[in-house]
């Protein structure tokens, strides 16, 4: 129990010095933030800023050319940390891939260790609660290739909801969503961070409408024919 | 039913019944990591297995099971080394494997087995010990699919979110390549090279626009092939034609009335 504190101190995602090429090319250099459990933080920068690059690299989906990286292993209870990705294009799977809505959402319940086990009431609730709080509840048993674009977005996050990780690393997860359900949407991952501790690190393009949800923000920025940097946006 | 006095087909009605438990299974799988030309270069690779074990005078199958082994693991290999290209690998290795199972033939002229056996399959000719190995591989197949069916979903629906989820995506790839090559490596002497694949894809092809869901795949899956390898085996008794081909295109007729039906159900 004496690690408690040190555990506190830690950051979910350390990113040091890290620079990033693909091959020969630098595409990103002299980056350097952390986030932290209860951090709301948002990446922006313009199109082509290498934004999912870098969390590619922050997953270990790629490797940094120079510096580090870490996602700690430990959430704030000593348990496993769990990371819930939604990459950009999660939305434009196989319509052919033969699942229901619920099947896909309960696939989010069976993170490692946990692969035998029978779906417990936790879990439905979990199942429940991730459907319902993107409204997909009633199309549960809809085969997931025949949603529209906008449904399989809010499947996909829902998926994430319910795997109830302690960090949430979102690539533009509101893409196709109108401007009300964007705002629930944004009261919910603040309600994550507020309430149950949760660090969130979303990059998106309307950064004025999740400006007043946020505790950081992030933005590459580059001077001409030079790597994306990193500068830290807060007041 | 006078078919039944006779051992043969006795053998042949077990490993048919085997075999449509399995084929959904793996079926639904290489479909979904589009990798359904993977089966037919390892049937292909099969036949090496086969030459060699009768040129060296020792087992077929024990021989078989492991070159298919050694190059599920280098395709594996290849797939990652030629990401998006990763036909070229299977295009070399299907090529290279029935060039070098033909040269190997080429030296073995005191063999009583010919090329065509393997490559036909003979269903009706299986031994029993060939039953023995099928059951034991589905007895393998079905207890790592009760046990990893989660996880393999989670891999088949997208590889990056996998990997974010802490599962073992390059264990589990190797491990399902190798598996799958094991299943071939013991059903191509029954049913053919050449139609391995057919036999193994097509039921989850078909069983895939029938349920919307991926349980029901599996188990719509195991019926079709259950009607497709008895009927097939049923109808090239008493017609009298190759029990393998017969199969592959009772599964084709049933593919093509159910896309008749889903036609009809469309514009009702």
């Amino acid at each position: 129990m004496q690690d408690v504190e040190s555990i506190k101190n830690k950051h979910y995602i350390e990113v040091k010095d890290m620079s990033f090429s693909y091959g020969d090319e630098p595409v990103l250099s002299g980056i350097h933030f952390t986030v932290d459990p209860g951090e709301f933080v948002m990446l922006t920068g313009e199109n082509g800023a290498a934004k999912t690059t870098l969390l590619r690299n922050i997953l270990g989906l790629l490797h940094p050319t120079t510096g580090e990286s870490h996602i700690a292993k430990k959430n704030m209870n000593g348990e496993e940390l769990k990371v819930g990705y939604v990459p950009q294009q999660v939305a434009s799977f196989n319509i052919g891939f033969p699942s229901t809505v619920l099947e896909l959402v309960e696939s989010g319940r069976y993170p490692k260790n946990r692969w035998f086990k029978r779906l417990d009431k936790k879990d439905k609730e979990h199942v429940y609660r991730a459907l319902e709080s993107v409204g997909m509840w009633e199309m549960r048993h809809k085969k997931i290739g025949e949603l529209s674009g906008g449904q399989k977005q809010r499947i996909s996050l829902a998926r994430t909801f319910a795997m109830d990780p302690d960090l949430f690393v979102l690539d533009e997860p509101t893409t196709g969503m109108d401007s009300s359900s964007r705002e629930k949407f944004y009261q919910l991952l603040k309600h994550n961070t507020t309430v149950h501790n949760k660090a969130i690190l979303m990059v998106t393009h309307d950064h004025l409408e999740l400006r007043p949800y946020v505790d950081k923000h992030i933005e590459l920025l580059r001077k001409e024919d030079s790597p994306w940097r990193c500068f830290s946006m807060d007041s | 039913m006078e078919m039944f006095f006779y051992g043969f087909m006795r053998h042949a009605f077990q490993a048919s019944f085997l075999i449509s438990l399995i084929a959904p299974i793996l079926g639904l799988f290489l479909i979904l990591r589009s990798q359904t030309l993977l089966a037919d270069t390892l049937s292909h690779i099969s036949l090496v297995g086969v030459a060699l074990g009768l040129l060296l005078g020792v087992s077929p199958t024990w021989m078989n099971l492991l070159v298919v082994v050694v190059a599920s693991v280098l395709l594996e290999y290849l797939r990652s080394v030629y990401k998006s290209y990763s036909e070229i690998s299977i295009a070399m290795m299907m090529s290279g494997g029935m060039a070098l199972a033909l040269v190997l033939m080429s030296f073995n002229d005191n063999s009583t087995m010919s090329l065509n056996n393997f490559l036909f399959g003979s269903i009706v000719t299986i031994t029993k010990e060939q039953v023995l190995f099928l059951f034991a591989i589905t007895l393998v197949i079905i207890l790592l699919y009760l046990f990893f069916k989660r996880p393999m979903y989670v891999l088949m629906f997208d590889e990056e979110t996998a990997f974010t989820a802490g599962l073992p995506i390059k264990g589990m790839s190797l491990a399902f390549n190798i598996i799958t090559g094991m299943t071939i490596a013991i059903m191509m002497p029954i049913v053919g090279a050449l139609l391995v694949a057919a036999i193994l894809i097509l039921p989850a092809a078909i069983s895939m626009r029938l349920s919307k869901s991926f349980n029901g795949v599996i188990l719509i899956g195991i019926l079709v092939a259950m009607l497709g390898m008895f009927g097939g085996l049923i109808t090239s008794y008493y017609v009298d034609t190759p029990p393998g081909a017969t199969i592959t295109l009772l599964y084709l007729a049933l593919f093509f009335i159910m896309m008749l039906g889903e036609k009809l159900l469309k514009n009702k």
